[in-house]
């Protein structure tokens, strides 16, 4: 049976979703009597969902194009190395 | 398949059983030596007893003494055969990879850290190998048996590296990794360099950008400009994640692509374009943090982080926010986090690199940037229990 440290290790390549199976029945076994890990696993899922799907740090549409001339009006005034 | 010609079917039974149950197969390295069976047999049994039985010291060390020491020699059949050997016992082939690159960089305990040293330093420098050398490995517990393995095993890589050179003999297997890497194994963490990793062509995949880099690269200055439109959104991401501000972060975009433009007769192709590109807007990033004194070390050790906090979430606590009051969350509890994590975090989770892309952007090893990762995650995790927790959700 593995400790709350293992899973916790393993944790990362759980919510990637890259575990061999058989880690993976282990992982679950643990689960299946830890409440700690349980919500550990449980509220990290979520946090990552909650990330992904936030909209954060998003590139404002207004501002790209004029980037793009800024970096381009550099570009034109140098050559490469 | 080298310089001598292969003979088939002159091994021994005693030789041929012990390279099949512990390689899966026959190696060309035995096989490219067959007009002298009793030689092979005479190095397959000092094999079989000092790597493969059990002894003094694991076989996982022992292994990881033949990879270290074979990087030493730059060679790349060794690490294509037992990394496959490794893989039969479990260790996974980015782990063995990582020995072979830089054992320090492989989440390896400390003595084992002290043993790989000491390998690799009787392997390339045994001129000025010295008793405290030795003395070294008394320190990390080692006993004299266990010394005694690890400087045969060193000299057993040689022999066998040596065989393999100068018989030409080619890998069995395609290997991972192609020698010379230039940056392998530097003395000092301290002094690395995040460095273009070099796989065979068979690990990078073809880079879509390929033709648009090539035309900048003949001239085509213009070019540049679909490069930019296309890979703006990344780049401004990261830095913003990395800097904090987005008048700051617009300022280093363009300085970013500037370089970029700048260094792209230096871009060798060896990872994919964007990959190089965001290398270099973290590392035009990092620079404007690090005139901050906030900034804290990206190669300091990753301490051990236990989770606190642990109280259970709603089923959709997002639905306690609007879209904007999450937005806005988010991003204030990510930048409290370290920035070391915080980069590794925004790439894998909201860039959405793969595991592999962001190592590599970082100059990390796949378990490095993978305990990165999990510690970002969990850091926010705990940071947001007081916006979601079914004790506080809607409360803050």
């Amino acid at each position: 049976m593995i400790s709350c440290r293992d899973f916790i290790s393993e944790l990362g390549n759980l919510l990637d979703e890259d575990v061999a199976s058989e880690i993976r029945e282990q992982l679950e076994a643990h689960l299946a009597h830890c409440n700690t890990c349980q919500v550990l696993y449980d509220s990290t899922r979520k946090t990552l969902r909650i990330v992904t799907e936030s909209g954060s740090f998003e590139y404002p549409e207004p501002i790209a194009e004029p980037l793009v001339s800024k970096v381009m009006d550099r570009v034109r005034s140098c050559e490469p190395e | 398949m080298g310089f001598l010609p292969e003979v088939d079917d002159a091994l021994t039974a005693d030789s041929l059983t012990t390279l099949k149950r512990n390689f899966g197969l026959a190696p060309r390295i035995y096989r490219a030596q067959m007009i002298r069976p009793d030689l092979v047999d005479a190095q397959v049994r000092l094999l079989d007893r000092l790597l493969f039985s059990k002894g003094a010291l694991s076989r996982m060390q022992k292994e990881f003494i033949l990879l270290a020491v074979s990087a030493e020699n730059n060679n790349t059949y060794f690490p294509a055969l037992h990394c496959q050997t490794l893989q039969f016992l479990g260790v996974k082939p980015e782990q063995s990879q990582q020995v072979t690159i830089d054992h320090r960089e492989a989440s390896l305990p400390e003595s084992e850290v002290v043993l790989l040293d000491f390998a690799r330093k009787l392997a390339s420098n045994p001129h000025s190998f010295t008793e405290l050398d030795v003395e070294s490995l008394r320190k990390s517990d080692f006993n004299d048996e266990q010394i005694l393995e690890a400087v045969l095993m060193v000299g057993l890589t040689q022999l066998f590296n040596c065989i393999q050179m100068g018989l030409g003999i080619e890998p069995d297997f395609k290997p991972r990794i192609i020698f010379p890497l230039k940056e392998m194994n530097p003395p000092d963490v301290s002094e690395r360099q995040i460095p273009e990793p070099e796989f065979s062509g068979e690990f990078v995949p073809d880079d879509p950008d390929f033709e648009i880099v090539a035309r900048v690269r003949n001239g085509e200055t213009d070019a540049f400009e679909e490069l930019v439109r296309k890979h703006g959104r990344r780049v401004y991401r990261s830095l913003l994640g990395i800097v904090g501000s987005r008048e700051e972060a617009e300022d280093a975009l363009q300085d970013a692509f500037f370089k970029a433009f700048q260094h792209l007769p230096h871009f060798e192709g060896r990872s994919r374009f964007s990959t190089w590109l965001v290398r270099i807007a973290i590392n035009t990033g990092l620079q404007r943090v690090r005139s901050r004194k906030e900034f804290d070390r990206l190669d300091e050790d990753d301490e051990e982080f236990r989770p606190r906090n642990i109280q259970a979430w709603t089923e959709t606590p997002e639905d306690f926010y609007s879209r904007e009051e999450l937005r806005s969350l988010v991003e204030r509890e990510v930048m409290k986090l370290p920035v070391k994590y915080r980069v590794a975090l925004l790439l894998r989770d909201l860039e959405e690199l793969s595991t592999e892309e962001a190592a590599a952007a970082l100059g990390l090893s796949i378990p490095g940037l993978k305990a990165r990762v999990l510690r970002g995650r969990l850091m926010l995790r705990e940071s947001m229990v007081q916006y979601f927790s079914k004790a506080s959700a809607g409360k803050s």
